[in-house]
């Protein structure tokens, strides 16, 4: 039923990018949500969905836009060419594609993490000397981590998932940028059925646990 | 001493306060919605205010005429929210010990040491908010704030969290705490029984706006206008005509009698004859008179009342009586005095059955009300 030889490479390929995608949604993710769910501004509702619209838009329109920026005759990928950094057909670009198809779901559950934090108790913090810094580190943050760590797992299940992005933008270079549902897809277009078998049994476990211990952790709706 | 002045407007509500009041521990008393808790949240700098000026101590917090905005977390302040708001991430022991991080750590283990200590939670040191009783819970809230040795106490609603009765055992215990503390601490209630076992002043509050200011003696004493009297819960403000007025007495044309009220001793007020005066008398001060031991007759004494009883509502360990005067005209809550009686007194007139009375009120019972119209 398995491949006698299992190509394991697409497995730490997307081990890689989903990693490298989540700590970057994590890290750009965390401040927005906090921003997002503490204050009112003009324009809130604007953020709110800019940063859903690549969870319900096809990914393939989303794939298309980023191609048309980053390929290197793009407005972005022309800059970055010159630096002698390529995005498109290439692994980092696997990395963009998987962060802008889970950024949303991290923010979403991160600010939702934000919003169950009573202002009051931030207040509480001032007058007892803390300065912005340290309310948000003494309060805020242990406070909202079960949003942010509900939103981590969601954001790195997803990015292991992605596959529309990801083809338009990365393409589907094995070895290179092949992920482990390009490498599902291609198993089974060349009718190798127990590799496909086997990638999907162990992408099943994995985000199946992952989902499992971000739920226990995280009593946050999402 | 504490020096407020602020003006403050918010969508549908405007607050303009000042008021000054000496070291000790200061009731914010009105109804909800009076600009209390919003003063509050302007001292401790949690919300700015439009213009104004908060002097503690000789320290200025703010001046928007000198655009001195101190942050909250330079101000010096305890504050027990309402609620508590105790960092449920954290125990007893952590949560007290939060506004300690100046010092050092044998410092603070000390300081956290005698507040658990002194406030009765040493059992509890251990244990996150969630788990502590709503007594402890309020001395955890209160520990917190006087960690760090504040030069002003805020307290928000205190008690209200709490149910009747042990609100009212807490109430001791916070009375007791806030004595010792030495400085001023602000107290915001909407209860009058706890404005009056925790303070030695009161700032009345209502709609936005300072109605009176003073030590607690003077404002229940002595309102110093109707609505005072009707935000203290005081229940027979009447108004009546000034007929004559001397140092010792004015005589108040009322209802087609003539009612006679002890002028202030210490600073007596002489009203002209024909004007209109406000004055209170409180339900528990008029006195039915026992129909088998009648004095003189009813007609030659002062202050004394035929009438009926046109309903009654039960207060639970007493009855308030409506007491309507024969003559004059019928007033719109349709009885002219509420008398406030004991329930064993209830049954032993017979009250229930029987419904023509005359009313007795001390002169020294009829206060009068200095200014202001009647609501």
């Amino acid at each position: 039923m398995f491949a006698e030889s299992l190509d394991l490479l697409p497995a730490l390929l997307s081990a890689r990018v989903a990693g490298l995608s989540t700590l970057a949604a994590v890290c750009i993710g965390t401040p927005l949500a906090w921003v997002l769910g503490r204050y009112r501004f003009t324009g809130r509702a604007l953020l709110e969905n800019v940063v859903l619209l690549p969870l319900v838009l096809p990914p393939t329109v989303v794939g298309y836009y980023v191609l048309v920026l980053v390929s290197r005759r793009g407005p972005v990928g022309e800059v970055l060419a010159a630096a002698g950094f390529d995005l498109a057909f290439t692994w980092r670009g696997a990395v963009l594609a998987a962060w802008i198809g889970s950024f949303g779901l991290f923010v979403r559950a991160a600010q939702a993490g934000f919003e169950l934090v009573d202002p009051k108790l931030e207040d509480a913090a001032r007058t007892l000397g803390r300065s912005e810094w340290g309310v948000f580190w003494s309060v805020t943050l242990p406070l909202a981590w079960r949003g942010i760590a509900a939103g981590t797992a969601l954001a790195f299940c997803r990015a292991v998932g992605e596959f529309g992005i990801t083809l338009m933008v990365a393409g589907n270079i094995p070895g290179r940028t092949q992920t482990i549902p390009l490498a599902i897809y291609d198993a089974v277009q060349g009718n190798r059925m127990a590799d496909a078998n086997a990638l999907s049994l162990l992408t099943l476990a994995v985000v199946a646990l992952l989902l499992l211990l971000a739920r226990r952790g995280a009593r946050v709706r999402f | 001493m504490v020096s407020v002045e602020l003006l403050s407007h918010l969508p549908g509500f405007t607050l303009d306060v000042s008021w000054q009041v000496s070291d000790g521990v200061v009731a914010l008393f009105g109804p909800s919605g009076a600009g209390k808790s919003l003063t509050l949240h302007h001292l401790a700098g949690l919300r700015r205010p439009d213009a104004g000026r908060i002097m503690v101590r000789g320290r200025t917090l703010y001046d928007s005429a000198r655009g001195i905005n101190q942050p909250t977390r330079d101000r010096r302040l305890g504050v027990v929210f309402q609620g508590f708001a105790l960092f449920p991430h954290m125990t007893v022991a952590e949560n007290i010990g939060f506004g300690l991080r100046r010092f050092g750590a044998p410092e603070r283990r000390a300081r956290v040491g005698e507040l658990l200590e002194r406030l009765g939670l040493g059992p509890a040191r251990d244990l996150r908010p969630h788990a502590l009783s709503g007594g402890q819970q309020q001395r955890t809230a209160l520990g917190r704030a006087l960690a760090t040795d504040p030069d002003l106490l805020l307290l928000d609603e205190p008690l209200s969290a709490l149910d009747t009765p042990l609100r009212r055992a807490l109430r001791d215990d916070l009375a007791l705490a806030l004595r010792g503390f030495g400085k001023t601490a602000i107290v915001v209630t909407h209860d009058l029984a706890e404005a009056c076992q925790l303070a030695d002043q009161i700032v009345v509050y209502e709609g936005g706006r300072v109605l009176q200011v003073g030590r607690k003696a003077d404002v229940l004493g002595r309102p110093a206008s109707p609505a005072v009297a009707a935000v203290l819960g005081i229940r027979n403000i009447l108004e009546g005509e000034v007929l004559e007025a001397t140092a010792e007495f004015i005589r108040i044309g009322w209802q087609g009698h003539e009612l006679r009220a002890a002028n202030w001793s210490e600073r007596p007020v002489l009203p002209v004859p024909g004007s209109r005066v406000a004055f209170f008398v409180r339900p528990e001060h008029v006195r039915l008179m026992r129909k088998d031991r009648y004095g003189a007759p009813v007609e030659r004494r002062i202050n004394v009342f035929r009438g009926d009883l046109v309903g009654e509502t039960d207060l639970g360990t007493s009855l308030a009586l409506q007491f309507r005067v024969a003559g004059g005209e019928l007033p719109a809550r349709g009885y002219d005095l509420e008398i406030e009686i004991s329930r064993l007194a209830h049954e032993k007139l017979h009250l229930d059955y029987d419904r023509q009375w005359t009313v007795a009120v001390q002169p020294s019972a009829v206060q009068l009300l200095e200014s202001g119209e009647l609501r």
